[in-house]
């Protein structure tokens, strides 16, 4: 394939709405991107299963993109016993089985991110480089990650957002008890997984297990997961490189949609030295 | 039989709240500065309320009750086991119930066992155990993971029977608690304390506590909401586990106020009985319904009722039942419709309520003891005052 092909400037790439049976679990999930290319797990933050956007699309101009929708989230049911990290470790790697892929890409944001991480660590042999954007998982003391909990949707998006404006493709259709149930359930998924502790007390020590190359990218301005978190990651996982957008929070592949895609795919892209 | 039993429920709220707090606070739990808490009044306030349980006891109430709240305004008994203890040595006569010890915020549900246990004996066999999930805040107060609750609650209630009933030493074998060792000292007298269900008409703990015929007690909330717990609770009993539901299974949490006439008694009440509905009960809504809390079935049955949030005011309290303020006859007009309508035979009411003063109080507790309470009391059962302790000391 050409340079030409994978920098986007080819024919807008399709994409393929499907289910995959890992071990039971139903996994909703949207698939795009030239055979060839190489392939790129996309894990998503909570409250953002089931979505295809721009920056999916961006980046499947590049890769072959597998956006699943994680246990818990969008249309893949979380089974009752399905209730810590260590389970959801094991199903992504199940998934990978199942896809048939032996190495990927992994990018992950924020909750997502923590789930990228944690797979990076158990099964370093699977991911070819790992992307980690205002990613949680650790603690830094002082900085805590905000309470998302406590927050009303308003607040949450006030927390989340730069501007308002580009979360319009998260708003619902009709604000009824329907949506508020399908917002509760979520949020019981998170919360089994970040009530307490909100993060692995183990990671941290862990993530020095991480060998593939590894990008840090963050929004600058993010007032969920502190951009400090950033720093953190970049310090504790030794191959990695650190890269903050200005002008955004904890939403840059919404708000910088094109910086976003851009930087990453550029260290994908990035032959090893 | 007596139709109807007397229980004095007391919150000991924190009444005395700052001016402003209307606009400066959106929550009198969890995130309320403590700083509005003053411990030396507090000691004026905790013993205030202690001589009016007392009171309680003296006038013929059945049972006094406390309960467990964290880190807020409206109930100041993080410890009601504490309170408990206190008054195994100032209630001579009535009950003292617990309603309840939220089991899921306690990693040590037998600490609880033992706690009741030491209780009952003190107490000569007089505890009321009232087992409870605990409110929505609490989990934020106490950090415990919401979407455990149920499993903990159920768990933690089968630990805390046996302890209570099975010689030890035995192995307690859960998902949640685990013990090699289950041995009380002391074992409570009472084998077990009755239990008592407190719930805001959640159909699962309706559920559990007519499998193992527990008084299911509905908090404060309006009667057509209570009527259909019990209906529920009734059919659960008879269709589900074979048994008939008798009126003292059926308890209601109704705070009331009795005066000299129906007028009076609004004129008086209504700014109290306010501060526990607008300020007490002042919480975010996100505090009141933590993720995996409630089941979705219940969850968006609070939602379709339009009933969550909604503001009432002094008057619409008393239209729905919700609270119960009048004359002697009025209350009693209005207690019979529980006990002949609904068929429910015990009331759960009390106590100070906002900054209301104490001959306030003291006046409802005279007039709903000497006036009200014989209307429900079968002369033939005998008075209150023949119920002492199960043991004696002699």
């Amino acid at each position: 394939m050409t340079s030409d092909e994978v920098s986007g400037i080819a024919a807008p790439i399709e994409k393929v709405e499907r289910t995959v049976n890992v071990r039971g679990i139903v996994t909703h999930m949207f698939e795009a991107g030239l055979p060839a290319a190489k392939p790129l797990l996309y894990l998503h933050d909570h409250g953002l299963g089931n979505v295809w956007l721009e920056y999916h699309q961006s980046l499947a101009q590049s890769f072959h993109v597998f956006a699943p929708d994680i246990p818990g989230y969008g249309l893949t049911e979380r089974p009752n016993w399905m209730r810590d990290m260590s389970d959801y470790i094991l199903y992504f790697r199940d998934l990978l089985d199942q896809l048939d892929l032996d190495k990927a890409l992994v990018v992950g944001h924020s909750l997502g991110g923590w789930m990228a991480a944690e797979l990076a660590v158990w099964y370093p042999e699977r991911l070819e480089k790992l992307v980690l954007s205002n990613a949680i998982g650790i603690r830094v003391k002082g900085s805590p990650v905000a309470d998302i909990f406590a927050m009303n949707p308003q607040e949450v998006l006030a927390t989340c957002f730069d501007d308002f404006s580009a979360a319009m493709p998260l708003m619902p259709a009709a604000f009824n008890t329907d949506y508020l149930l399908s917002q509760y359930r979520q949020l019981t998924t998170l919360a089994s997984l970040a009530w307490n502790p909100g993060y692995d007390p183990k990671l941290e020590r862990r993530l020095e297990r991480i060998t593939c190359p590894t990008l840090i990218i963050w929004g600058q301005n993010d007032r969920l997961v502190p951009a400090v978190y950033g720093d953190a990651f970049h310090r504790l996982i030794a191959n990695s490189e650190l890269i903050k957008l200005e002008g955004t929070g904890h939403m840059p592949m919404f708000e910088k949609p094109a910086e976003w895609t851009r930087t990453i795919r550029e260290f994908l892209l990035e032959q090893d030295s | 039989m007596n139709k109807l039993t007397f229980h004095y429920f007391h919150l000991m709220p924190w009444p005395y709240l700052p001016a402003d707090f209307d606009e400066k606070y959106d929550s009198a739990w969890v995130t309320l500065p403590n700083s509005i808490y003053d411990p030396v009044k507090g000691y004026a306030q905790y013993n205030r309320y202690l001589d009016e349980i007392e009171r309680a006891d003296k006038l013929g109430w059945d049972s006094v009750i406390v309960n467990e709240h964290h880190q807020n305004a409206y109930g100041t008994m993080p410890s009601p086991n504490i309170m408990a203890a206190a008054l195994t040595q100032r209630v001579k006569r009535a009950k003292i119930g617990i309603v309840g010890n939220a089991l899921p915020l306690h990693d040590d549900p037998l600490r609880v066992a033992e706690e009741i246990a030491m209780l009952d004996v003190l107490s000569g066999g007089r505890i009321i155990s009232g087992f409870v999930r605990g409110t929505g805040m609490e989990y934020f107060s106490y950090n415990i993971d919401p979407t455990l609750s149920r499993e903990r609650m159920d768990e933690a209630h089968d630990l805390i029977i046996q302890a209570w009933t099975r010689p030890g030493p035995f192995a307690f074998e859960g998902e949640h608690y685990n013990y090699r060792y289950v041995n009380i000292w002391p074992r409570p007298i009472q084998q077990p304390p009755p239990i008592w269900l407190p719930g805001t008409a959640s159909t699962e703990t309706i559920d559990f506590a007519a499998k193992h015929k527990y008084p299911y007690m509905t908090v404060f909330m309006p009667m057509e909401q209570r009527k259909r717990a019990y209906d529920l609770y009734r059919r659960l009993a008879e269709e589900k586990y074979g048994y008939e539901a008798q009126p003292e299974q059926l308890a209601f949490c109704v705070p009331c106020y009795v005066a000299e006439t129906d007028d009076i008694a609004m004129k008086e009440a209504e700014r109290y009985i306010l501060w526990l509905f607008n300020k007490g009960l002042k919480v975010r809504p996100q505090f009141f319904v933590p993720p995996g809390y409630m089941s979705e079935r219940s969850l968006r049955g609070m939602l379709d009722s339009g009933s969550f949030g909604l503001k009432r005011t002094f008057k619409e309290l008393i239209d729905v039942g919700e609270i119960i303020v009048g004359s002697v006859d009025t209350v009693i007009e209005k207690l019979s419709y529980y006990t002949d309508v609904l068929h429910a035979s015990m009331l759960v009411t009390g106590g100070h309520v906002g900054e209301i003063p104490d001959y306030l109080v003291l006046k409802t507790q005279e007039l709903m003891a000497k006036e009200v309470m014989p209307h429900f009391r079968d002369k033939a059962a005998g008075t209150p005052g023949d119920q002492p302790a199960k043991v004696s000391l002699s």
